[in-house]
C-alpha cells in the first residue's frame, strides 16, 4: 500500500540560513512494517541524503525517538498502517525542545547534560553499599530504571518548552532511581540540589512525559515521588515545599483551597508584591480569586477526621522538628 | 582538526570498551572513548538473558568451565577460559557494587535461570533487560569516573608507526571533520559485525568496525568461519527472542505440535547449545515441517504472571513486531545471525601483537567460545576481560613514553574521503550492501558445502570490485549517514571474506560451522584456530595451536 509520507528536511550546509521544509515520499509499505523501516528503505531507495538516527530497530537503544503526527514516539515500534488509520496522515519531524542538527537529527548534548548534572551514579555511604537489593526495594526502582534516554518526555514536557535550564523529566526519573535505591548513602544531598531552582519542583505535573514515555518510566510519578521524599527528609525551605504546604494547611483549615494565600504562603510578602501586575490582569478577565471571603465548608470536620487517619500533617511537623 | 592527546583510546561504548575504559582510569590514565553512537545505544543494551556465574552452592568454577569448554566443542582456549570462569563470581560482585541490581530469589540471593548447554541454573539477570541494566550501570561509572566522550566519531584508521599505535583518525559525524586522537594505547571493543547477514538480531551499527581497523593495521583476525546463529529470532526483523524464554521453560514446537527438541537433544531437548538447537530448527523447516519458514516458540503454559513479570520485554517484542502475545499463542521464530565466536586474537589481556594495540568483547577474539559461546558467556566475556584489557594498557602506558603522531595519517584519511565524496555516478552502497546480506545468508549460513562457500567467495570479491567504484549521493559534511554507511560497507566486505576464507577452508563440523560434505569433526586435522591476515588487499590464511589443559576433547552430546 502506498503511504505518504512528509518529513521535515533541514540542512544547515545549504548556504545562508537555510529553513526547514516538508518533503513528501511515497512508499511501498507492507503490514507490520514500522516507521523507521520505512524511513530506512527512503533513505536506501529513494533520498540517500535523509539524516535520522537508528541502532537497535528494537525498542531499547533509545536512538530513533522523533516526532510523529505531532507527539514524539520511538519510531521503531511504531507500525505505520495503524498509525495512518488513526491519525489519517504520516508526518515525521524531529523532536520537540530541541535543537534540529540536520533533518530529523537533533542536538542531544543538552540532554546529557541534564542527565550528568544529577550525580547519575550510586554514591553509597561506607555501610549502604552491602544492603541487598531485595525485590521489594527493587519494586521501587523498577520503573525509572527501564529509561531508555530516548528523550521523549523531554520534548513532550511543557516546563522544559518555557526553561530550558529546567532539569526535565528523563534527569529526574534517573536521579529516583538513586534516591529510591536502599544502597544510595547521598539521598539528602541529592535532594537538596533536586529542590533548587529550575528542579524538581518546576513541573507542572502536565503528565505529558508519563502519558508519552515508550518505556513505562512514569517520569511525573518519579518526580512525584522526589518530591515526597525530600519534604520528609525536611527540605522545605523552597517554593515548592512551601506551595505544598500551604496546600495542604489551606484545606485543613477550611477544606478547601484558598488560592489567594497561596501565593503568599509560597513565594513569601516582597516576592508576592511582584505578582500585583499579573494579580491585576486577572481581576481584569474576572479570574482573581477573592482573598478574604473563604468559606470553611460545613462538612470541615470529616475533612480533619481524613487528616488525622492519613497522619500527613503530623508526619511533616515531626520531620520538621528533626 | 584537532589534535588531543590521552593516555588510552577506546574504540566502542559498549560493555567491553566501557569496563576497560573505567578500568584504565581508575589506575590513573586519561582515558577517553571514541564511538560512532551515543553510550547507553551501544548493542549490549539489547542483550536479554543474562550473565554467567558460578554462585551457587553446589556450582563451581570448574563445571562452568567444562560447560564453556564443551560448548565451545573443544575449540576454546582453555587457559583463557579458566581465567573467565573463575573471575566470573567477582566481577558479578564488582558490578552490583557499582549500582547494577540484578533479580532476586526468593531467599534474596542473586537469583539464577537454566541456559543452554550449562549443567546448572547460573545465569544471573535483570528480568530480560539484562543487557540494558548493565550498560546503563557502566555508563554511570563513565561519567563518574569523567571518562571524556567523544560521541557520534567514527574511527576511519588505526594510526600506526614503526610497529606501535600512536592513536587515530576519527570522522566526526556532526560536521564532517577528521580529527587526530593521540594516544600510547589503543583498545578496540567495537562488537560484532552481524550486519553482514540478511537475518540478524544485532543492531543496524553492528558492523564490525573494530575488526576491519585491525585487519587493516596487518593484524589476524581469529576464528572468522565460526558465526552463531541464534534459535530463537523474529522472522522478516530478525528480533531477538531470549534463550531465558527457553530456560523459564518455553517449548520449542514444529508444524505438528511436536516438541521437536527430544529427537534431537533427548537429555536437555531445548536446552541444547545454540548450534544444536538452531540446525535442528533448520532441520525441521527444511524437512518441510515448519510453519511459513519457522518454528514455535510456546510460552503458554508459563502462565500469564511468569511472562510479564520474567518475559515482559520480549512479550513486548512479540507483540510489536510480530503481532502475537506469547501469552495466548505461540510465536513464530527461526534462526538468525547472532553473534561472532572469531575476531581481532588476543591474549587473556586483550593485548594483540601490535604493541599498544588492545582489544575485547565481541570484536576480539580470546577466544573463550571457541566454535560455538554458551548463553550468558557474551555479557561475562565483556567485563571480564574488558576490566583485564583496562588494566593490560595501565601497565603498558606506564611502560611507555608517548612517541609523535605521524603527520601522514591525517592527510591519507582526509584524501580517502574527499575521493568518496568526489566520485559520482557510481553504485549505490545500499545495493551492494544488499547482495552482500544475500550471498552470505544464502552461501555461508547453518549448513554450508564447498559449492555454496565458493559461490559465496565468488559474490564477495565481485562485491569488493564494485565497491572501489560505489559514489555517494550525499556529498553533506554534516551527518553524512551514507558516508558512514560506505566505510561500515568496506570493513563488512573485508570481514565476509573472512568469514568465507575460514569457512571453506576448514574441511570439518566444529559447533556452529557445519559442513554437510565434512559431517564430522576432525580433531586430528582442526583442532585448531584460523587466523586471517590481510595483505596488501589480499588475505592469507594461517593456524595456531589450540590450548587444552584440564579437559581432553571428547564427543559433544545434550
Amino acid at each position: 500500500m502506498k503511504i505518504e509520507f512528509r518529513i521535515k528536511r533541514y540542512n544547515p550546509d545549504d548556504g545562508g540560513s537555510p529553513e526547514p521544509y516538508l518533503q513528501a515520499y511515497m512508499v511501498d509499505v507492507t503490514e507490520g512494517m514500522t516507521v523507521l523501516e520505512a524511513l530506512l528503505k527512503i533513505s536506501e531507495e529513494q533520498d540517500p541524503t535523509l539524516a535520522f538516527r537508528k541502532s537497535c530497530r528494537s525498542a531499547i537503544c533509545g536512538s530513533c525517538a522523533m516526532t510523529v503526527n505531532g507527539t514524539a514516539r520511538l519510531t521503531c515500534n511504531l507500525q505505520v498502517l495503524p498509525e495512518v488509520e488513526k491519525m489519517g496522515s504520516m508526518t515525521i519531524e524531529p523532536l520537540h525542545n530541541h535543537r534540529p542538527v540536520k533533518d530529523l537529527v537533533v542536538d542531544m548534548t543538552p540532554f546529557w547534560n541534564k542527565i550528568e548534572k544529577i550525580s547519575p551514579y550510586l554514591m553509597p555511604s561506607s555501610t549502604s553499599g552491602s544492603n541487598a537489593v531485595t525485590a521489594e526495594a527493587e519494586e521501587l526502582i523498577d520503573q525509572s530504571q527501564r529509561c531508555v534516554m530516548c528523550g521523549v518526555c523531554n520534548a513532550e514536557c511543557s516546563s522544559l518548552e518555557i526553561d530550558e535550564r529546567y532539569a526535565a523529566p528523563a534527569a529526574l526519573a534517573k536521579a529516583w532511581r538513586f534516591v529510591g535505591d536502599v544502597r544510595d548513602g547521598s539521598v539528602v544531598k541529592r535532594l537538596e540540589r533536586l529542590s533548587e531552582e529550575h528542579g524538581m519542583w518546576d513541573c507542572v505535573r502536565c503528565v505529558r512525559c508519563t502519558q508519552y514515555c515508550p518505556k513505562g518510566v512514569s517520569p511525573l510519578k518519579q518526580i512525584e515521588r522526589l518530591r515526597s521524599e525530600a519534604m520528609k527528609a525536611g527540605i522545605l525551605d523552597n517554593h515548592g515545599a512551601k506551595h505544598v504546604e500551604a496546600m495542604a494547611g489551606s484545606v485543613e483549615k477550611f477544606g478547601r483551597l484558598d488560592e489567594a494565600a497561596m501565593t503568599f504562603k509560597t513565594l513569601g510578602f516582597l516576592k508576592s508584591l511582584g505578582k500585583i501586575p499579573l494579580g491585576i490582569r486577572m481581576e481584569l478577565h474576572g479570574k482573581m480569586p477573592h482573598p478574604y471571603i473563604v468559606a470553611q465548608i460545613e462538612a470541615i470536620e470529616e475533612v480533619r477526621e481524613i487528616y488525622k487517619e492519613a497522619g500527613k500533617k503530623a508526619g511533616l511537623k515531626e520531620k520538621k522538628k528533626e | 582538526m584537532l589534535l588531543v592527546f590521552h593516555d588510552c583510546i577506546v574504540i566502542g561504548a559498549g560493555l567491553a570498551g566501557m569496563r576497560a575504559a573505567i578500568e584504565a582510569a581508575r589506575s590513573g590514565l586519561d582515558v577517553a572513548v571514541v564511538t560512532k553512537i551515543y553510550p547507553v545505544r551501544s548493542h549490549s543494551v539489547a542483550a536479554q538473558g543474562g550473565i554467567n556465574a558460578a554462585l551457587g552452592k553446589t556450582d563451581s568454577w570448574e563445571a562452568h568451565m567444562f560447560d564453556t569448554v564443551k560448548g565451545s566443542d573443544y575449540l576454546g582456549d582453555q587457559d583463557a577460559i579458566e581465567v573467565m570462569c573463575r573471575q566470573a563470581p567477582s566481577d558479578i560482585l564488582e558490578l552490583e557494587k557499582m549500582g547494577a541490581v540484578f533479580s532476586r530469589s526468593a531467599e534474596g540471593m542473586i537469583a539464577q535461570r537454566p541456559f543452554g548447554g550449562a549443567g546448572y541454573p547460573r545465569t544471573c539477570y535483570l528480568a530480560d533487560r539484562t543487557g540494558h541494566g548493565m550498560l546503563h550501570v557502566m555508563y554511570e561509572q563513565l561519567l563518574k569516573h569523567g571518562i571524556f566522550i567523544y560521541d557520534e566519531w567514527h574511527v576511519l584508521k588505526l594510526v600506526v608507526e614503526d610497529g606501535e599505535v600512536r592513536g587515530v583518525v576519527a570522522l566526526e559525524l556532526d560536521t564532517g571533520k577528521l580529527h587526530r586522537l593521540h594516544s600510547k594505547a589503543v583498545i578496540v571493543a567495537t562488537g560484532g559485525y552481524g550486519r553482514v547477514y540478511r537475518t540478524t538480531t544485532n543492531a543496524l551499527s553492528s558492523t564490525g568496525d573494530g575488526m576491519g581497523l585491525a585487519l587493516d593495521a596487518g593484524l589476524p583476525l581469529m576464528d572468522m568461519e565460526f558465526v552463531q546463529f541464534h534459535p530463537t529470532v523474529l522472522p522478516r526483523t530478525g528480533i531477538l527472542m531470549t534463550e531465558g524464554a527457553r530456560g523459564e521453560g518455553g517449548f520449542l514446537l514444529n508444524s505438528k505440535g511436536e516438541r521437536f527438541m527430544e529427537k534431537y537433544a533427548p537429555s536437555v531437548k531445548e536446552l541444547a547449545s545454540r548450534d544444536v538447537v538452531s540446525r535442528a530448527e533448520q532441520t525441521e523447516i527444511e524437512e518441510g515441517r515448519g510453519v511459513d519458514g519457522c518454528v514455535l516458540l510456546d510460552l503458554r503454559h508459563l502462565g500469564a504472571e511468569k511472562i510479564k513479570s520474567r518475559l515482559s520485554q520480549i512479550r513486548g517484542l512479540a507483540m510489536d513486531f510480530a503481532g502475537v502475545d506469547p501469552v495466548v499463542s505461540p510465536v513464530p521464530v527461526k534462526p538468525g545471525a547472532h553473534y561472532s565466536m572469531g575476531g581481532i586474537a588476543v591474549d587473556k589481556d586483550g593485548q594483540t601483537a601490535l604493541p599498544g594495540l588492545f582489544a575485547a568483547g565481541e570484536s576480539a577474539c580470546v577466544s573463550v567460545h571457541g566454535a560455538n559461546r554458551l548463553g550468558g558467556n557474551s555479557l561475562l566475556e565483556t567485563i571480564v576481560f574488558g576490566r583485564r584489557a583496562g588494566a593490560s594498557v595501565a601497565r603498558y602506558c606506564e611502560a611507555t613514553e608517548a612517541k609523535p603522531f605521524p603527520d601522514s595519517a591525517l592527510k591519507d584519511a582526509c584524501h580517502s574521503v574527499a575521493m568518496v565524496l568526489k566520485r559520482s555516478g557510481g553504485e549505490s552502497i545500499y545495493a551492494i550492501r544488499k547482495e552482500m546480506n544475500d550471498a552470505m545468508e544464502d552461501f555461508c549460513g547453518i549448513f554450508r558445502n564447498s559449492v555454496r562457500l565458493k559461490k559465496g567467495y565468488e559474490k564477495i570479491r565481485e562485491l569488493r570490485e564494485r565497491y572501489k567504484k560505489a559514489a555517494l549521493t550525499d556529498k553533506s559534511e554534516c551527518f553524512n549517514n551514507e558516508l558512514l554507511g560506505y566505510f561500515e560497507l568496506g570493513q563488512m566486505l573485508d570481514i565476509s571474506e573472512c568469514i568465507l576464507l575460514g569457512a571453506m577452508n576448514r574441511e570439518e563440523s566444529r559447533g556452529s560451522h557445519s559442513r554437510t560434505d565434512f559431517p564430522k569433526r576432525d580433531d586430528e586435522k582442526w583442532l585448531r584456530h584460523t587466523l586471517v591476515y590481510k595483505e596488501n588487499g589480499e588475505f592469507r590464511l594461517d593456524y595456531r595451536n589450540v590450548s587444552i589443559t584440564k579437559f581432553k576433547p571428547q564427543e559433544r552430546k545434550y
